[in-house]
């Protein structure tokens, strides 16, 4: 099941249950640098993506699905086109406001997981719960992870699946509505990837998060309610899953 | 240019502010050591060559008077070189434009050639040419400068009670008077107090000294004893009413310019070797980082083949560089600081000559004393780089592990947000650094305490001397000790409402080996004006018996109250008498021993005199009362007690203003530079954790916070320890100048320490925001990126 990029989310078939639209993407574009020296990221991309969904973008190296995370995370700002987020314009927004949106509507999941070294596992946690509206417990957040019982263990006593679940925890533990994993995975072996993903498949279903990750790694598309495809900067694939397949079942 | 070296320089390039702050703190170093060692050179060299050019004698004494006859007697004591006999008073001056009455030294000149001893150094002008010519006289150059004089002008003095005009011939100077200060007095008074030479014949006769002197200097033999040179004086001048010899080291003059040397000599090492350190530390920081950073790039080097000899040359190049203009800024700023202290000492020391002498082995020792510094502050990094195997340094470096703080055991832990748990384990985490970064901020709010605490001294020691001390306007004294009813003629002064009279005796006190010369005080039992005050500050009461003795003079004699000590009478009828020490007296300049003065004079057995009155004028007859001053031959003196401690105030703030500055300079550099790369090293070692923290939603402000959060830690802690220090520093200074002649209490101040904190505080706050900057330029994308 697929339809044209330029269609892409368009539709009216949105994903179960909640149909809340977040991000409202239309002819999106990054170019970097000016004239001969211009490098174009991305190059057009239309998408709705709503509450509640488990959002896969694949694409290879240089596809621009990092770029296009980073607009969706209000890292960086598009040169062209429509960047909606709960019909706030996130391209016109300046620094101040980005840092606002970061801080209480969006969590972030690093390939590298990029933990404080110096903060145990409930501190690091508690440093975001810290600063931001309506927080979760850390304890709280760090059990959803599966991780109730190294709380007090610092970064480099935990194995590189746990360091990602505290990454999870910290990224969630602000109640995010948007949670923006950047290859999540890929610093992991398949059992503890698969583990990862389960706390994110579980965050997205029993907190209704919307879940955008990027991977390069295919089979993870089983895994989503929706599955976009990027190449040279444009969406040229949209699959849409029926039925979302079990995270334990996922090899690669 | 070998590629290594272009590679070098765009290094530099790229690390610029933080190689410059290094090479500033490294220069204040240097400036301090090229400024005190020149200016030790400067004056060594100066003094000792006008010593030698104009012969300053090596011993000396004052007499009441011996017939020139006695000269060839000196002459023949083995080891003596040279005899130069003069005569010597003191008289009362009246100064065209000054209302108050000037005290003169007058000395006189040979009438025929140059004074073989002591020579005068004519700046402009010439010598009185004597003979039939009189009236002329040569005037001091500290006093012709006070005073705006030129040869041509003149100057009326009370010579022997009778008023004569002289003409200034010329403006000199004299090895004798580099430092020209009334008798006793802890600074030049040069307003009020000049140094004059007059031809022998015509002094000689107005005091009808002729064919006799009062005062002599002697060089010696080389190889000759000065202690058996003076022993041999002494018994020869016996009978003449010597005040006894002394030597150079004793001479009020020279002692006040070795004080100087001595103290410049302390400072050269102590300063310098601080910053120093903490400039070889701060090279270690910037290097160990820089060398972390290009990690790869050494593996690469060495995998391409090039030897651990030539990359670790190529690091040592990079903090030469920082050396070079470390030694450049702090050669010019040596030398500029230098001139300007030179030209602070022109306000006390008078040479023919005190140029700013650069002292170039300085240079060279300050090359290698900072190359060395920063030789070992890259040592250690690049061993470190270059013993790794290529492969292994390929690699990022293993994750820092990270324990609780030592704070986190206690139970306060509980409310610390995680920000202040990570600086905690920050500092813990590299103690060395931490404990480097903590003491050079230290050091630079303990150097702040200096100068301010000298400056509240100052302002303790005005109020002490001239408001607890002595509260008289006017001390009045006379040629000759007259007869105690003299005082009356004193309160019939116009506008003096209130007089206490006062008897000076030249002594020297003994206690066991040790011997002192000074100015035996007889003041009236409980007097009002002029008074012993001790420590607390409470007025001392003079006994009919005992003495009361400067603290500081108790302890050059080793003798406290209820000790007996032997004064021997230096005026008069020599005799030699056994008094009791009954209390400590506090003052700063000078040493002085009281006594009560109706005891005093029995034990002079000269029956009831005086030596002068301290007396309080009405102001509204100011003019009046002065006048009448200058016009009363049998005063010989006449000390305002407002103009001296003007005098002092304006002396003291000039110099003190001065070392203040380059203190302050020196503190903000210092506390300025530690700081900034300090911040700038976390910035470049935890740029990830910054950039994560910011995606995460911090603010750049939250963010900045995090960054500074250790050294705001660290100055925190310093401050405190920085104020101790600098007590200590202060302590240590004070008590180096701390001399017979003059001294300044340690006074420290709350007002003195908040400087000092609100300086170092504010050079760290605004250094912190300052590389905050740099956190704009973090790129918050690159913490998505993988590290590979």
């Amino acid at each position: 099941m697929s339809s044209p990029a330029g269609n892409a989310g368009t539709s009216s078939d949105a994903p179960r249950p909640a149909r809340e639209l977040l991000f409202h993407v239309r002819d999106v574009a990054r170019v970097y640098g000016e004239g001969e020296a211009a490098v174009t990221a991305l190059a057009g991309v239309d998408f709705d993506l709503f509450a509640g969904e488990l959002v896969v973008l694949l694409g290879a190296s240089g596809s621009g699905k990092s770029t296009l995370l980073n607009q969706l995370g209000g890292l960086d700002s598009p040169t062209h086109g429509t960047l909606l987020y709960r019909g706030w314009n996130l391209a016109m927004a300046d620094e101040a406001a980005l840092t606002n949106f970061r801080r209480d509507g969006v969590g972030f999941v690093f390939q590298a997981y990029n933990l404080i070294p110096s903060l145990t596992a409930r501190e690091n946690v508690a440093l975001i719960t810290e600063i931001c509206r309506d927080p979760m417990v850390p304890e709280d957040a760090l059990h959803l992870v599966g991780l109730g019982e190294r709380l007090d263990h610092f970064p480099a006593e935990l194995s590189g699946g746990e360091q990602q679940r505290v990454a999870i925890a910290r990224a969630i533990a602000k109640r995010p509505e948007v949670l923006l994993c950047d290859e999540p995975t890929g610093a992991l072996d398949v059992h503890t990837g698969i583990t990862v993903l389960e706390a994110i498949e579980r965050i997205n279903r029993e907190l209704g998060t919307l879940a955008v990750i990027i991977t390069h790694n295919a089979i993870l598309a089983d895994m989503a309610d929706r599955v976009f495809t990027l190449s040279d900067g444009r969406i040229v694939h949209e699959r849409r899953n029926a039925v979302r397949g079990a995270v334990g079942a996922l090899a690669w | 240019m070998p590629l290594l070296d272009r590679k070098l320089l765009r290094d530099l390039k790229a690390l610029k502010s933080q190689a410059l702050a290094v090479a500033l703190v490294m220069a204040c170093g240097l400036a301090m050591m090229i400024m005190t060692r020149s200016l030790i050179l400067s004056l060594v060299t100066t003094r000792d060559t006008y010593y030698e050019q104009h012969r300053f004698a090596q011993v000396f004494a004052r007499l009441k008077r011996a017939p020139e006859a006695v000269r060839e007697q000196l002459a023949v004591i083995p080891g003596v070189a040279a005899v130069e006999t003069s005569i010597a008073i003191q008289v009362t001056l009246d100064v065209p434009g000054l209302i108050e009455p000037a005290v003169g030294l007058l000395n006189s000149l040979p009438e025929r050639g140059e004074r073989g001893l002591n020579r005068i150094y004519v700046r402009t002008g010439r010598l009185p040419l004597g003979g039939a010519a009189r009236g002329e006289f040569v005037v001091s150059e500290a006093f012709a400068d006070a005073h705006g004089l030129k040869p041509g002008a003149t100057i009326s003095a009370v010579l022997n009670g009778r008023k004569e005009a002289f003409e200034i011939s010329g403006i000199v100077l004299s090895p004798e008077f580099v430092f020209e200060a009334p008798p006793g007095a802890a600074l030049p008074d040069n307003k009020t107090y000049g140094v004059f030479w007059v031809p022998y014949k015509e002094l000689a006769t107005a005091f009808q000294l002729y064919g006799a002197f009062n005062a002599v200097a002697l060089s010696l033999a080389p190889g000759a004893s000065e202690r058996d040179v003076i022993a041999a004086v002494d018994r020869v001048l016996a009978p003449y009413g010597s005040r006894g010899a002394y030597g150079r080291i004793d001479h009020p003059s020279n002692r006040r310019v070795d004080d100087e040397i001595r103290v410049l000599n302390g400072l050269a090492v102590a300063f310098p070797l601080v910053f120093l350190s903490v400039a070889a530390f701060m090279t270690n920081s910037v290097m160990s980082r820089q060398i972390a950073l290009q990690r790869e790039q050494i593996a690469m080097l060495k995998a391409c083949g090039f030897s651990n000899a030539q990359i670790g040359m190529h690091y040592f190049k990079f903090s030469l560089v920082i050396v070079v203009v470390g030694v450049g800024v702090g050669a010019i700023g040596g030398i500029l600081l230098g001139h300007q202290l030179v030209g602070m000492y022109h306000l006390f020391f008078r040479f023919p000559q005190l140029d700013f002498m650069l002292d170039r082995r300085v240079l060279v020792a300050a090359a290698v004393a900072s190359s060395l510094a920063a030789f070992v502050g890259v040592a250690g990094a690049v061993q470190r780089a270059v013993r790794l195997p290529p492969a292994e340094a390929m690699r990022p470096e293993a994750p820092t592990n990270y324990r609780p703080a030592f704070l986190e055991r206690f139970r306060i832990a509980r409310w610390f947000s995680p920000s202040f748990r990570m600086a905690l384990r920050n500092i813990q985490r590299r103690p060395v650094r931490s404990g480097i970064t903590c003491l050079a901020l230290a050091m630079a709010t303990g150097i702040l305490i200096v100068p301010n605490s000298f400056r509240d001294g100052v302002a303790y020691v005005i109020d002490f001397q001239w408001d607890i001390v002595q509260r008289q306007t006017v001390t009045l004294s006379l040629v000759e000790p007259e007869a105690a009813r003299a005082i009356a003629d004193f309160k019939h002064l116009p506008g003096v409402v209130h007089a206490e009279p006062f008897r000076f005796v030249p002594v020297e006190l003994r206690a066991g080996p040790i011997k002192r010369r000074l100015m035996f005080q007889g003041l009236p039992e409980r007097g009002t004006l002029s008074r012993a005050i001790d420590a607390t500050p409470r007025q001392l009461t003079l006994p009919a018996r005992g003495i009361v003795i400067s603290a500081k003079l108790g302890e050059v004699l080793r003798v406290r109250p209820g000790d007996e000590i032997v004064a021997r009478v230096l005026e008069g009828r020599e005799r030699e008498l056994t008094v009791p020490i009954v209390g400590l007296a506090e003052d700063f300049a000078g040493m002085a021993a009281y006594m009560e003065i109706h005891a005093l004079n029995r034990l002079l057995l000269e029956g009831d005199r005086i030596s002068g009155a301290h007396v309080v004028v009405n102001k509204a007859h100011w003019r009046e009362f002065l006048t009448a001053v200058k016009n009363t031959p049998r005063i010989a003196g006449c000390v305002i007690k407002d103009s001296l401690r003007e005098g002092f105030r304006k002396t003291t703030a000039e110099s003190i203003g001065l070392i203040q500055k380059i203190y302050l300079l020196f503190a903000t550099v210092v506390a300025f530079g530690i700081v900034y790369n300090s911040a700038r090293i976390s910035l470049s070692e935890r740029s990830l954790e910054l950039a994560t923290l910011r995606v995460l939603g911090f603010t750049r402000g939250e963010v900045s916070a995090v960054l500074v959060g250790e050294l705001v830690l660290l100055t925190l802690v310093a401050l405190p320890i920085g104020l101790v220090l600098g007590s200590g520093f202060a302590r240590g200074i004070l008590s180096a100048v701390n001399t017979e002649t003059v001294r300044l209490p340690l006074v420290l101040t709350a007002a003195n320490y908040a400087f000092a904190v609100l300086v170092v505080a504010l050079a760290s706050t605004l250094s912190g925001l300052f590389a905050s900057r740099k956190l704009a330029e973090i790129d918050l994308v690159s913490a998505l990126k993988t590290r590979e």
